[in-house]
């Protein structure tokens, strides 16, 4: 495993190819900016344990869901998606970049074993206060809003300081 | 010859994107069925005609590498070609999918890649050149 920066960049390489690849959405790295509003965006999490655990979450717009999933299923504009299939659509998403990051920081021989994953529900912060802080976050600006991707790990220890 | 073709994803956005691809692709599809688990898959399995198997791995009630072993179990159904789209990642999980006999294709993926995967397996030949890489 890198660097806390190598890892960042990692980060958000995956985050940028999968968005684009998967559901044609593309992003645009802000470092610089200050984290999201967590509160009023929509937060899908995956964990995954292997020779290292904890989990990544993504937090996105809500006004970004229709294009995201409609992208991805590849309707009509004019044609409306539902919340489940807007909810499947990120959880999908995030699944595809966990899938896509962990042998890009781990090695390609490590075995990992990626969980569900799911949608924060409402109200539940995604930073908890019993957790760690995320060891790397990617601040991106899409076309509807932002999208910010969190990684977790647990015993952060392993990881070099930068 | 049309393709009856099973979609096994958890994921329904996922299934779509599949069919999506699959429509463009130019290959004589026949019937289509979806499942979201490998269960489901199995059931769907032993009550249609389908010549091609397309799976996830990483699913609930029944992963993907599971029903590939259920699959080679039965007699009817061990000689279906079984392409996995997952975003499985490891060396050593890869290399176990394709002693099982499956292609194999990784997350995010091109339309094209999926086509000529298809082709592949099913030794439909005809397409631009990539047959007879092994
Ligand atoms: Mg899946």
């Amino acid at each position: 495993m890198g660097t806390k920066e190598q890892i960042k960049e990692t980060l958000y390489n995956v985050a940028e190819d999968v968005l684009e690849k998967l559901a044609f959405i593309f992003s645009f790295p802000e470092d610089e900016r200050d984290q999201m509003d967590y509160t009023t965006a929509v937060a899908t999490r995956v964990s995954f344990a292997g020779p290292f655990s904890g989990a990544l979450v993504m937090a996105i717009a809500a006004e970004a869901l229709p294009e995201l999933a409609g992208n991805m299923l590849g309707i009509d504009e004019d044609e409306e998606t539902t919340t489940e299939q807007q909810h499947d659509a990120l959880k999908e998403l995030i699944n595809v970049v966990c899938g896509n990051l962990l042998p890009a920081i781990s090695g390609k021989q490590s075995v990992f074993n990626v969980n569900m994953p799911e949608i924060v529900p409402e109200g539940e912060s995604i930073i908890k206060d019993d957790r760690p802080q995320p060891v790397s976050v990617a601040k991106m600006d899409i076309d509807e809003g932002q999208c910010d991707l969190l990684l977790f790990i647990d015993g952060e220890t392993a990881i070099q300081a930068d | 010859m049309s393709i009856n073709v099973l979609i096994v994803d958890d994921s329904g956005v996922m299934r779509a994107m599949i069919l999506k691809s699959l429509r463009m692709s130019g290959l004589p599809l026949g019937e289509t069925h979806q499942a979201a688990n490998g269960q489901e898959g199995l059931e769907t399995l032993s009550q249609h005609w389908i010549d091609l198997v397309i799976a996830d791995i990483n699913m609930p009630v029944m992963n993907g590498e599971e029903m590939i072993e259920r699959m080679k179990e039965n007699t009817e159904m061990r000689d279906i070609p079984i392409v996995v789209i997952s975003t499985e990642g490891s060396k050593t999980r890869l290399e176990q999918l394709q002693q099982k006999g499956a292609a194999f294709i990784h997350k995010p993926f091109t339309p094209e890649k999926i086509r000529d995967t298809i082709k592949d397996i099913m030794k439909l030949g005809g397409s631009d050149g990539n047959q007879g890489t092994n």
